[in-house]
């Protein structure tokens, strides 16, 4: 990664609620890192582990999953499979030596905009201070 | 002991293809160095007397029935490999009546290659709860009492490293392998007619046989099993680079266990963690 | 007369061929033993048996590139892949160097393969007779020998204090100058490789046999992964797929054995060989039959890597006898 990318986040975002959240952040001209790459998804439970493994086996320093609060999810029940697959996949990727903090799974309503620009600028000033992942 | 069970086998083997009950029986034969079993497909009552069982015998052999699932047939299993039965009952690959189960109390199987043979229990022995078949339609020897819970020192070992030394030994290991899939091709667990390691839209792992990629398919193929694998090892064993591959099954089990207090295989009607949710869990995430 | 050569000679003459090119020799890497650079002549496994892996990696590259490609302005720049370095193979067995040579074959007949003509220019191999053959191999019966010299450069005899020298090919000779070598007459001891498969007539029998059940219960047996092929040194089948990164392409080659699914898998979807039988079939008709009626010698050197690596015990040579029982049986019926 170039200098003034680093540490570069990519960002799965559900459709309904997180990416609006992200909007609203938008245009309540909350500020964040440019870091963070943003992927629209339909729902946090359609976040394939594999997009992560990949995201990490592609050069990527983090991965932020957001998706509705548990109880609110558009088809219901999206997140909470979700959760169970990011809850074992992070245990996965740490022990593989990708260390937990770098995957982050986050709930994040349309309204919280300013919630949103708080969570990634604290996970970069994390990441920034973690520094690059040091092996593939 | 194992003569004796070689007998049970060989006689329920005959009854079962001369009453036409089953079409095939698959079960152990001895292998071309004459001391090591190796999988036996017996179609005629007269080839029974080839089948054995001694503590060689280390294939699970229910990777087989998902080639045989239109076909009545026989198979002998040992105990972990009665769970992969399980696990396929309940996600529908193979229909419970159309296997006859012979369950084989498991003595303990020794670490084997061809021609060589020690007396070294395998690994998998070592963490083994389930000595007595969980599915059997026949049962060969008496039931024992299993064990208390083992632990997961081998995890925990790997989990006292650095998360950098951690990476370095992954990568490392990554270099070694060959992607030859024999770890996917052994596993009961793996019968996806499309694997995501051939699919080349999206192309999830590129064509090198190089280490980013064997990364890539070494984390997916454990995480596709989590929740599912059955402790039989056979990935570990069948790889020709001995990648320690049980090392990322067991994290996932042991994670399984702690997070939902469940162990593949053990019943066929108990959903797989990952295809079913409790509203209000906790579970370290976004909490 | 021979020629000779003591062990501090050798691993001095090894040492100087370090300084000047890429030497591979076998190395114990944890559990395995493999063909791969050394740094210095220590890193050498003088007394291993065969490696793990054979050592066709050095010649046929488990992934290669064969060009790339970059936009220069308004065109496409293609950059073939230029092999340069030089490379000295140490330690390679004669079963193995007859894999590599058998594989001219299908590379150099017309149109060539410039990468494997490339390597094979660009490496020197240094054969070591084998004193003591494992009980998986049975390279007399495929037509080798442990002291075959017919396919290395140079090939080493161990003897009670040294080694024999054999200098085989231009190639080797030249590696040889100004290595001073004792004149001596030791004789090796010929060992030989006890197992023997009744391998002659082999070819039509496998004809004959073809259309037999025989292949599909094989094959339930068969998990068909890869390990036969890739642990093979005659094995050279591959895929090829382009590869984007940062605006380049590179086409690159890889190992594939026709035991996977989907290998011979055309546009359409259409398979030849989906059942497991005809794929397993596929193996030893090429080994035992295509390949000798293309090329000659059978696509079999009896290394036996096969025969130890495969983990439901598929071994060659049950599989040569029992064809030639079959081939003999259906013989006799169309006669």
């Amino acid at each position: 990664m170039s200098e003034n990318s680093a540490p570069l986040i990519i960002g799965f975002l559900c459709n309904w609620c997180s990416y609006a959240g992200a909007d609203m952040a938008g245009t309540s001209r909350a500020a964040y890192p440019s870091n963070i790459r943003i992927l629209r998804v339909p729902c946090s439970g359609r976040v394939d582990p594999m997009m992560i493994v990949k995201c990490f086996q592609e050069g990527a320093d983090a991965v932020l999953v957001a998706g509705c609060h548990p109880g609110d999810c558009h088809y219901n029940e999206g997140n909470y499979y979700g959760r169970r697959r990011f809850a074992l996949l992070r245990e996965l990727l740490d022990f593989m030596g990708v260390e937990r903090e770098r995957f982050r799974v986050e709930w994040v309503s349309a309204s919280e905009g300013k919630r949103f620009a708080k969570i990634v600028t604290d996970f970069t000033n994390e990441m920034t201070k973690m520094g690059p992942r040091k092996a593939s | 002991m194992a003569s004796d069970f070689t007998q049970q086998i060989r006689e329920k083997a005959r009854e079962l293809l001369e009453d036409g009950t089953v079409e095939c029986v698959i079960g152990y034969e001895t292998g071309s160095d004459g001391i090591s079993a190796r999988p036996a497909f017996i179609y005629n009552a007269a080839d029974v007397e080839r089948l054995v069982f001694d503590n060689t015998c280390t294939h699970n052999l229910v990777k087989y029935l998902l080639n045989k699932k239109a076909k009545s047939t026989a198979v002998v299993v040992k105990g972990c490999d009665s769970r992969a039965l399980n696990l396929l009952l309940s996600e529908r690959q193979i229909e419970r009546d159309k296997a006859f189960v012979v369950g084989v109390v498991c003595p303990g199987i020794v670490e084997s290659r061809w021609n060589e043979r020690s007396e070294q229990l395998q690994k998998r022995c070592d963490w083994c709860r389930q000595h007595t078949p969980v599915v059997s339609d026949f049962m060969v020897g008496d039931p024992v009492t299993e064990q208390p819970p083992a632990d997961f020192a081998d995890v925990a070992e790997e989990e006292a490293k650095t998360a950098e030394e951690r990476a370095a030994f992954w990568q490392q290991q990554a270099e070694r392998c060959i992607r030859c899939y024999a770890c996917r091709q052994a596993c009961p667990g793996c019968y996806c007619t499309d694997c995501f390691a051939e699919s080349l839209d999206p192309e999830w792992v590129g064509i090198r046989i190089a280490p980013a990629e064997s990364q890539m398919w070494n984390t997916i193929r454990a995480f596709h099993l989590a929740g599912r694998c059955i402790s039989c090892n056979e990935c570990e064993r069948v790889c020709p680079v001995n990648l320690p591959l049980s090392l990322l099954n067991r994290k996932l089990e042991q994670k399984v266990l702690e997070l939902f207090d469940y162990r593949a295989g053990m019943s066929e009607d108990a959903p797989a963690p990952l295809i079913t949710f409790k509203k209000d869990e906790k579970l370290g995430i976004a909490e | 007369m021979t020629k000779t050569l003591s062990k501090n000679e050798l691993e001095s003459w090894l040492g100087n061929i370090l300084k000047e090119r890429t030497l591979v020799a076998p190395r114990c890497v944890d559990d395995l033993t493999l063909f791969l650079p050394v740094a210095s002549v220590d890193e050498i496994a003088f007394d291993c048996g065969n490696t793990d892996l054979s050592p066709k990696d050095w010649f046929f590259p488990r992934t290669e590139a064969l060009f790339t490609a970059e936009h220069k302005d308004a065109d496409i720049e293609i950059t073939p892949a230029v092999i340069e370095q030089e490379t000295v193979i140490f330690g390679i067995r004669p079963c193995d160097a007859k894999g590599i040579a058998i594989l001219d074959g299908p590379y150099l007949a017309d149109p060539a393969d410039s990468l494997w003509a490339q390597h094979r220019a660009k490496t020197t191999m240094i054969g070591l007779s084998c004193s003591s053959p494992a009980p998986q191999c049975f390279c007399t019966s495929m037509g080798g020998a442990p002291f075959d010299s017919s396919s290395v450069d140079i090939l080493l005899t161990e003897v009670n204090d040294g080694y024999i020298v054999d200098a085989v090919t231009e190639k080797g000779e030249k590696l040889l100058q100004g290595v001073e070598l004792k004149e001596s007459d030791v004789s090796g001891s010929v060992p030989s490789c006890d197992t023997q498969v009744p391998a002659e007539g082999i070819t039509e029998a496998v004809k004959r046999a073809f259309d037999d059940p025989y292949w599909g219960r094989l094959a339930d047996r068969c998990l068909h992964c890869n390990i036969c092929a890739y642990v093979c040194p005659t094995c050279y089948c591959f895929d090829i797929r382009d590869r984007t990164e940062g605006g380049k392409i590179e086409r690159l080659r890889t190992w594939e054995s026709c035991q996977s699914k989907g290998f011979t898998k055309i546009a359409g979807g259409h398979d030849p060989r989906v059942d497991k039988g005809s794929r397993l079939r596929q193996r030893f008709c090429h080994k035992l039959l295509y390949f000798p009626e293309q090329f000659g010698p059978l696509g079999c050197v009896g290394c036996g890597r096969c025969v130890v690596s495969c983990p439901v015990n598929i071994d060659i040579r049950e599989i040569i006898s029992d064809v030639q029982e079959l081939g003999a049986k259906v013989g006799e019926g169309s006669s």
